[in-house]
Parts: C-alpha cells; sequence; structure tokens
C-alpha cells in the first residue's frame, strides 16, 4: 500500500507544479499585458493617485497642471480656452480628450514604473506622472487667437523644416476646466465649439488649391509659367459658365500673372490641360484625401474619382471647387512641403518627455519626412506664390511684412452655408522659410481681405519668437 | 482517554515523560513572528488610527500554537515536527489577510483559530486512537449524510450554494466536517474489505461490487446533495478523495479507470442538466463575454494576481479589495497582489511541504487503517488546496471552496484542525514504532 500512497502524493505535487508553473506564466510573464487591460480598474485608481504631469509649451510655459482640491486631484490650464482642442480635457463622465488622452500613460508616468517609485508610494508621497513639452508656443498661439477674434475658423502655423507645429487653433472654443460641469450646453451649443476646426473641420478650398493645380500643370509639362491665356472674365465648360471675382476681366495674361491675380478663367483651362488624373494625382501626393498622421486625431478631407470626374467636374476642381474638400492642417502642410523644397516633414506636437526631476525621457526633432513635389517644381510654384504676395495687383499683397519675403495664395471657397469660406495659406521667408501658415475664417468674405491679415500677423510673431528665442528646445 | 494513551502499550513505561521537539519550536517561533510581524505592517500601513485590538488577539491566536508544541512535548509525542510550524506559517498569513482584507473578521478569525487549536488539543488523546473509525465507520457515513440532507433542506443559501446551517446565530458550513467523516467511513470500511477485493485470481464484478457497494451509495448520495447544494468543488473532492482511498487500498486500476469515466459522464451530465454547471464553465472559458457581470469575479482575480508581478505591492498597497469574496474564495489571488509571484509560490511550497509530510507519515504509518487515514486526509487536503488555488487563478474552472488553513472560516478551521489531530496521533505512533524506546527526541522530522 506504501507504493501506491507515494504515487498519490506524486500526483498531488504534480497538480501544485503545474498551479506554480501556471502562477509564474500569469503573474510574471504576461503580469504586465494582462494588468495593463482598459478593463483592470486598479488603472482608473492609480490615475486618481498619480499627481499628473504637466503639460508645457515650447518655452515651457505651463499649458496644463493639476492642482490638489477637495482631497481629489483637479486639472488646471492656466492659459483657458486658448489651447482647448489642442490640449483636450480630463473629466470623470465624459472621459479624455487631445493631448490628455493621447499621452495619458506618459502623463501618469506609467511605462517607467520603477522600484524608486513603488519606494517613495510605500511611505506615501503621491508619485508623480511625466511632463510634456510641446513644439507650440503661446505667443503665437495668442497672436492668432487675438487675430481671429471671435470670428469662427482656424490657424494652423508649423515648421516646415521639421514639421514642428507652432499653434493650432480653432474657434469658438471653450474652457477646458469647466467641462465636466458645461458639457451638455458645450455639446449643444450650435457653433460647435466641440468642433477642432482645425485638423478635422473640412472645407472647400477654393482658390488656395492653384499652387496644386499649378504643380500638377507644370509637371505635365503642358504649360509654361511664360504661357499666355485670355481671361475674359467668364468661361463656359460642358454647359456651366464659370466667372472670375466680380466677372472682372483679366485680359491678355501669363500664368505667373493669372495666378498672382487668381485668375479662375486661365486656370479652368490650365486645368482641362492637366488632366483629371495629374491634377488628383498631384493632389494626393500633397496630402489630400488622406488623414495625416498627427498627434491628434485628423480629419481625411475628400478627393474625388478622376475616372467620374467629368470636364464640368474638372473646371470646378480646378478652382478649387466641386467634390473637394480639405482640412486646414492639410493646407499648412502643402504650403510648408511647397517652402520646404517638396519634402513634407510629418507634423508633430509633442517634443520632449521629463520625468518629474527634469531629466529628459524623450526627445523628438521631427516624426519623419516625405519628398511629395521635385524641388524645381517647388521652387517653382514658390516663385509665384511671391507673386501674390509682392506684385502691385496681387491678391495676397495684405500679408506683406517689412523685411521679410512672404509666399502666399488666397482663397474664397463658395460654400451653401453662407458667404465664401476665406482661405489663405502663405510660407517666410520664402526661400528656406522656417513658419508655413493656414487660415481659415469660415463664411467671412474675401480670402485676401479678411485672412491674408491674419496670416501675416501670425507668420510676424513667430519669425520674431524664432529670432528671439532660437529653436528651444 | 488520555495523552498517554497515545502511545502503544509495550513502550509506555520505557517512555520518557518529555520530548524536546527543538525542531518544531524554533520553526514555530518563525511562523508566529512572521504572522506578528505581517500584522503589524498592515496595521500600520493601512488602520494606523485604529485600536491595536484587533492584532492583539491574532497575536494570542498564533500563541496558540506554542501551548499545542508544549502539550506535544509535555506528553513526550514523537510526531512530525514539520507539520505544526507549516500549519502556523499559514494560519499567520491567513490571519494578515483576512486583517488587510477586512480588518473586522480578524478578532473573529482569531477566535475560530484559537477554537481549532483547542479542539486539537482535546481530540489529541481521544479521536486520534483511530479505533472509532472502524468501529463506527457507519454511523459517520449516517451521520455525514444527515447533515448533507439538513443543509439541503433547512440550510440557507450564500453566494448562489446552499451550503449553509444556521446555528444559534453561526453560520456553519458542514460540507467541511463531512469531509472528515467521510474519510473515516471509507478508511474504516476499506480496512475491512480491501483484503477480499485484492483476492488474486478470478472474481465475479457482482461480489466485488457487494463489498464497494456501500461506500459506492454513500458517495454517490453525497455527491447528490452537493449538485442540489451547487457546492461543486466539494463534489468534485469527495468524488477524488473516494477515488484516491479504494486505489490506495486496493491498488486496481480497473476501480480508478471505471471511477473517472463515471466522472466525466456525470460531469457532461450536470452540465447539460444544470444551468449553475453551464455558467460556471462558460465563464471559465470566455469570462470577456460579460466582464462586468458572471465574468466579474474571475476576471478581477486575473488583475489582481498579475498586477501583483513578481514581488506584489507591498501589503495594503494594492486593490484586491476589488475583488468579490476576496476574504474566502479569492484569498490566493489577493495574496499574490500584495505579495506577488514570491508570495503564492511560497504559499504553494508550503502547501507542498505539509502535503510531503503528511504522505510520508501514511507511507511509513504502522496499520492499515493509519496509513487509510492519513492518505485520505493528505488526499483531501492536496485535491481541496488544487482545486480552490486552480479556481481562483483560472487554471481551472472556479468552485468555493476554502483553502485550508488560509480561507476566512470557522467550520474549515476547525474541521482542519481536527484533521491536523488525527495526523499527529498517527504520526506520533509511526515516530514510536522508527525510533523504538530510546528516542527522546526528533520524531520522522529528523
Amino acid at each position: 500500500m506504501a507504493g501506491r500512497v507515494a504515487s498519490l502524493g506524486r500526483l498531488l505535487a504534480g497538480l501544485l507544479s503545474v498551479l506554480l508553473a501556471y502562477l509564474a506564466a500569469v503573474q510574471v510573464v504576461w503580469g504586465p499585458q494582462i494588468a495593463d487591460a482598459p478593463q483592470n480598474p486598479r488603472l482608473a485608481i492609480a490615475a486618481q493617485r498619480i499627481h499628473w504631469g504637466r503639460i508645457l509649451d515650447r518655452h515651457l510655459a505651463v499649458l496644463a497642471d493639476s492642482a490638489e482640491a477637495g482631497g481629489h486631484q483637479v486639472r488646471r490650464y492656466p492659459t483657458g480656452a486658448l489651447f482647448a482642442h489642442l490640449l483636450g480635457y480630463r473629466t470623470q463622465r465624459y472621459g479624455l480628450a487631445g493631448i490628455e488622452l493621447q499621452y495619458d500613460p506618459a502623463l501618469l508616468g506609467l511605462p517607467a514604473r520603477n522600484p524608486w517609485q513603488t519606494i517613495q508610494q510605500a511611505f506615501g508621497r503621491a508619485p508623480r506622472g511625466n511632463d510634456l513639452v510641446l513644439t507650440v508656443d503661446s505667443a503665437v498661439q495668442q497672436a492668432a487667437s487675438q487675430a481671429l477674434g471671435d470670428r469662427r475658423g482656424a490657424v494652423v502655423a508649423l515648421d516646415p523644416r521639421t514639421g514642428a507645429v507652432l499653434a493650432l487653433l480653432s474657434h469658438p472654443s471653450f474652457d477646458p476646466e469647466i467641462m465636466e460641469a458645461q458639457w451638455p450646453a458645450i455639446a449643444r451649443d450650435p457653433s460647435a465649439p466641440l468642433v477642432d476646426r482645425a485638423t478635422q473641420g473640412e472645407y472647400p478650398p477654393g482658390s488656395s488649391f492653384k499652387p496644386i493645380l499649378l504643380a500638377a500643370a507644370l509637371a505635365r509639362g503642358r504649360v509654361t509659367q511664360q504661357a499666355e491665356f485670355d481671361c475674359p472674365g467668364s468661361i463656359t465648360v460642358a454647359g456651366t459658365t464659370i466667372t472670375d471675382f466680380n466677372n472682372e476681366s483679366h485680359g491678355h495674361v501669363t500664368l505667373a500673372q493669372a495666378f498672382a491675380l487668381s485668375c479662375n478663367v486661365t486656370f479652368v483651362q490650365v486645368g482641362l490641360l492637366t488632366g483629371a488624373q495629374a491634377v488628383l494625382r498631384t493632389a494626393e501626393a500633397l496630402g489630400l484625401g488622406r488623414a495625416p498622421q498627427f498627434d491628434l486625431p485628423t480629419g481625411a478631407g475628400h478627393l474625388p474619382d478622376p475616372h467620374a470626374l467629368g470636364k464640368r467636374g474638372l473646371a470646378q476642381i480646378a478652382i478649387g471647387q466641386g467634390p473637394l474638400l480639405v482640412t486646414p492642417l492639410q493646407m499648412a502642410l502643402v504650403a510648408a512641403a511647397i517652402g520646404n523644397h517638396g519634402v513634407m516633414m510629418r507634423p508633430f506636437l509633442l517634443s520632449q518627455v521629463r520625468d518629474p526631476d527634469g531629466r529628459i525621457l524623450a526627445t523628438y526633432a521631427q516624426r519623419g519626412s516625405r519628398e511629395v513635389l521635385p524641388a524645381r517644381l517647388a521652387a517653382q510654384v514658390t516663385r509665384d506664390m511671391i507673386g501674390v504676395v509682392e506684385s502691385v495687383n496681387g491678391t495676397g499683397t495684405a500679408a506683406q511684412i517689412a523685411g521679410v519675403r512672404v509666399a502666399g495664395k488666397t482663397g474664397t471657397a463658395e460654400n451653401p452655408h453662407g458667404p465664401p469660406h476665406a482661405w489663405f495659406i502663405a510660407f517666410a521667408p520664402a526661400v528656406r522659410p522656417s513658419a508655413a501658415v493656414a487660415v481659415l475664417l469660415e463664411n467671412a468674405g474675401v480670402g485676401g481681405e479678411v485672412a491674408a491679415p491674419v496670416a501675416r500677423r501670425v507668420l510676424e510673431v513667430a519669425l520674431r519668437a524664432q529670432s528671439a528665442g532660437g529653436n528651444r528646445p | 482517554m488520555t495523552v498517554d494513551s497515545l502511545r502503544l502499550p509495550s513502550s509506555h513505561a520505557a517512555r520518557a515523560a518529555l520530548t524536546l521537539r527543538t525542531s518544531e519550536r524554533g520553526l514555530l517561533l518563525w511562523a508566529i513572528a512572521l504572522g506578528v510581524l505581517g500584522l503589524a505592517v498592515v496595521h500600520l500601513a493601512v488602520y494606523r488610527s485604529e485600536p491595536w485590538v484587533p492584532v492583539l488577539a491574532g497575536t494570542m491566536a498564533l500563541g496558540g500554537f506554542v501551548i499545542v508544541h508544549a502539550a506535544l512535548c509535555a506528553s513526550g509525542s514523537d510526531a512530525d515536527e514539520i507539520v505544526l510550524p507549516i500549519v502556523a506559517g499559514l494560519s499567520s498569513l491567513s490571519l494578515v489577510m483576512i486583517y488587510r482584507l477586512r480588518p473586522e473578521y480578524l478578532s473573529r478569525q482569531s477566535a475560530w483559530i484559537a477554537l481549532g487549536l483547542l479542539a486539537l488539543l482535546a481530540t489529541l488523546g481521544t479521536l486520534a486512537d483511530l479505533r472509532w473509525v472502524r468501529r463506527y465507520a457507519y454511523l459517520s457515513a449516517a451521520v455525514g449524510l444527515a447533515l448533507l440532507v439538513l443543509t439541503v433542506t433547512v440550510g440557507v443559501e450564500r453566494n448562489g450554494a446552499r451550503q449553509w446551517l444556521l446555528l444559534g446565530g453561526f453560520t456553519i458550513e458542514p460540507g467541511e466536517i463531512v469531509k472528515l467523516l467521510l474519510v473515516a467511513f471509507f478508511a474504516g470500511v476499506l480496512t475491512d474489505t480491501r483484503g477480499m477485493l485484492m483476492l488474486p485470481g478470478p472474481r465475479r464484478w457482482s461480489t466485488d461490487l457487494a463489498r464497494v457497494g456501500p461506500m459506492l451509495v454513500v458517495c454517490l448520495g453525497a455527491l447528490l446533495l452537493l449538485v442540489f447544494q451547487r457546492d461543486l468543488g466539494l463534489a468534485l473532492l469527495y468524488f477524488g478523495v473516494f477515488l484516491a482511498m479504494l486505489y490506495v487500498a486496493t491498488g486496481r486500476p480497473d476501480y480508478v479507470l471505471l471511477g473517472l469515466a463515471a466522472f466525466t459522464l456525470g460531469a457532461v451530465l450536470c452540465y447539460q442538466l444544470f444551468p449553475h454547471v453551464r455558467v460556471r464553465i462558460d465563464v471559465w472559458l470566455n469570462p470577456w463575454a460579460d466582464p462586468t457581470g458572471r465574468g466579474y469575479q474571475i476576471l478581477q482575480g486575473l488583475y489582481s494576481l498579475a498586477s501583483g508581478g513578481v514581488v506584489g505591492t507591498g501589503l495594503g498597497a494594492g486593490h484586491p479589495e476589488l475583488m468579490p469574496a476576496a476574504h474566502t474564495d479569492m484569498i490566493f489571488p489577493a495574496i499574490g497582489e500584495e505579495l506577488g509571484a514570491a508570495g503564492t509560490f511560497c504559499v504553494v511550497s508550503l502547501y507542498l511541504l505539509l502535503l510531503g509530510r503528511i504522505f510520508r507519515t501514511a507511507v511509513r504509518a504502522g496499520g492499515d487503517l493509519d496509513t487509510l487515514v492519513g492518505a485520505g486526509l493528505a488526499a483531501a487536503l492536496g485535491l481541496q488546496t488544487f482545486i480552490i488555488l486552480a479556481g481562483s487563478t483560472r487554471l481551472i474552472p472556479l468552485t468555493g471552496i476554502p483553502a485550508p488553513f488560509l480561507t476566512y472560516g470557522g467550520s474549515a478551521a476547525v474541521s482542519n484542525f481536527l484533521a491536523l489531530a488525527l495526523l499527529l496521533g498517527i504520526s506520533g505512533r509511526t515516530g514510536q514504532r522508527f525510533h523504538g524506546a530510546g528516542a527522546h527526541h526528533g520524531g520522522p522530522g529528523r
């Protein structure tokens, strides 16, 4: 009987050994993976206990901080509504948004859970999350906001050399600090303050599409900048008549002159010469119709199918109307890529992660690049965009900055919601630009009159900040 | 009967009146120190502003182990010296975790442990002499079945299982006592019949059945009652113990195979017939299907276990209280969270050591009866430990039975200490057999 008792013992010992192996797998090997499941309530509890990291602008000005109030932690946003769409918010009931959502783990310091933090926790000190340093510049953002005033619209400013976003503004905005209490009112507001117009608002580009068409036409080789066109003030394509602004006739013009004047009649002809496929291929190469990779959710806009596009459709596309939608972020990237010799840098907001003691854990100088236009073409388009701002009768003269050469393009986009949307895209200095900008004002009128002054102000502040403060961090 | 009657008459005169049991003393002090230290840590970390009274109660309960040790020394016992310290270690951990999870239950659990130790002391001299097992085998079975019938008819339901009896303000869990009674019954009957079951040569199934019949009837009756009680864990345990003892007594693999086939058939039938069995299995296979409802407990157990990592969060720093029934069914994952894999490995190792000592005792025991009771209790302890530890960690489907010496609960504490009394008795006789009259100290633990 003793032998059988021993085998029974071995069987039970075997069972418990299986348990040991299983425990090693669940607790040690797969442990972190299982514990990081969003359903694990410990994560939410940990988030409440951790002193959330701060969010700083490029000059380390505080954009978001945490404070203790009534026994629990509340988020403070010293800049109020200025960075609302970019920073997002932290609410119990409505969750997180923006940078707060995207970089929540870093703000909680979760990936860097180390033994030292555990020890500090044991002694009752609330652990601190990591600080985020963003690429944005409060001065540029402030300038954009002031220039927009209380008009609805968006401003995107970035550094074409790196893709670092300097300003990202959407009006109307909201105060992220009072989201918890004011949510129903803010969400119901007919002016849609929760929508981030800069990254997700989709609009017809109007004439701000012309640089793209110009690039496509020059690439195809059907026209040159010296090519001459006649502008009688209107043109009829497949039964639809397209007119110029105020039915004004531009007479006999070269392509470059037509670009500076934003002559619709000429560009309809250029579009027809170039063909739908070539135009849309260039638009696609420049990132239209696709959501840009970014730190925040982005809209894709819309590019029509070239095969389904008739002559009439092509004529409309040529002047940035019809089934064509873009976001301000996409247009800022287009301007930046043209200025940056045809190389589009991936836009980004996060420049550094710092631990609570200020040690730098990660630095991002750029997040990738893509060649979208041959440099020769980009230079040609740039030359014509300078003409828009600098030639005597150019549409964008309101964007002139003393001592700096600015390249730009106006846009006035017809839409079914009322007066046209005003666009201006620009970069400066025109040669080797360090700032590019896209301005959109909803239903505000003519691009050259209302959007160009906003762009000028933003470029001015951005250039001044760069020459004064260097490129910290 | 007195404590002296533990020993065989032949060696009675030659025995020194005292054994030193130095290994037991040393290990016991470590085990108790661990518990007292743990209680103090939990108190300082979590309940700093509360009175120290529960910690004192826990310390006093653990002090009870020293008294048992002294009693064993005084009676000149040669019983295994490792078993008691292991049990003290598990009890220490149990008190620490219960204080951590449910501070209001610490005093009560301390009282249960004290009561269990008292029962152990009281029965060292009476129950431990196993002759009653043979004489009253059928009475044990009858009392056990009666208790189960009572539970089914007048018992109260808690957490979805009707496994409790109300007795003067206390709720008792008869299943734990019935476990001991069944081991006694099987051991008693098998001691008498194993000779005939093992006879060589051709035999008839009908005669075999007549010998095994009573045990089958009792076992199936208990299983049926338990299934209606929805106490599947206990059903599995009883059946496993029955098979194990049958195998040890007869060595007939056909019985074991037949039993396993019957078990498989029964399991499939239960799955088809009873919705609550189906739910248990489905929730085990895919807890994510209903993460906030039926899958909640098992998922929380997994998160708790996984959150512990290698060394755990430390006592009081984790969130095991998020698990339903953390101080009973889920105490093992709770240990996993706050003490990490280090803690769970220690617990499983303690159980392995304890099983090792008990099986060693059973292997070396003098008579059939001692061996069978020892093997039965060891099988019960090992199976029960595996069923609840593996169940609460999702290795197997979860069925709520107490983890021996660990889970909060009075009935389990008392019956586990009674089992310990039987084992110390067997081991004491064994020790004497091995060391003869000259041995002054050091049982099989040496």
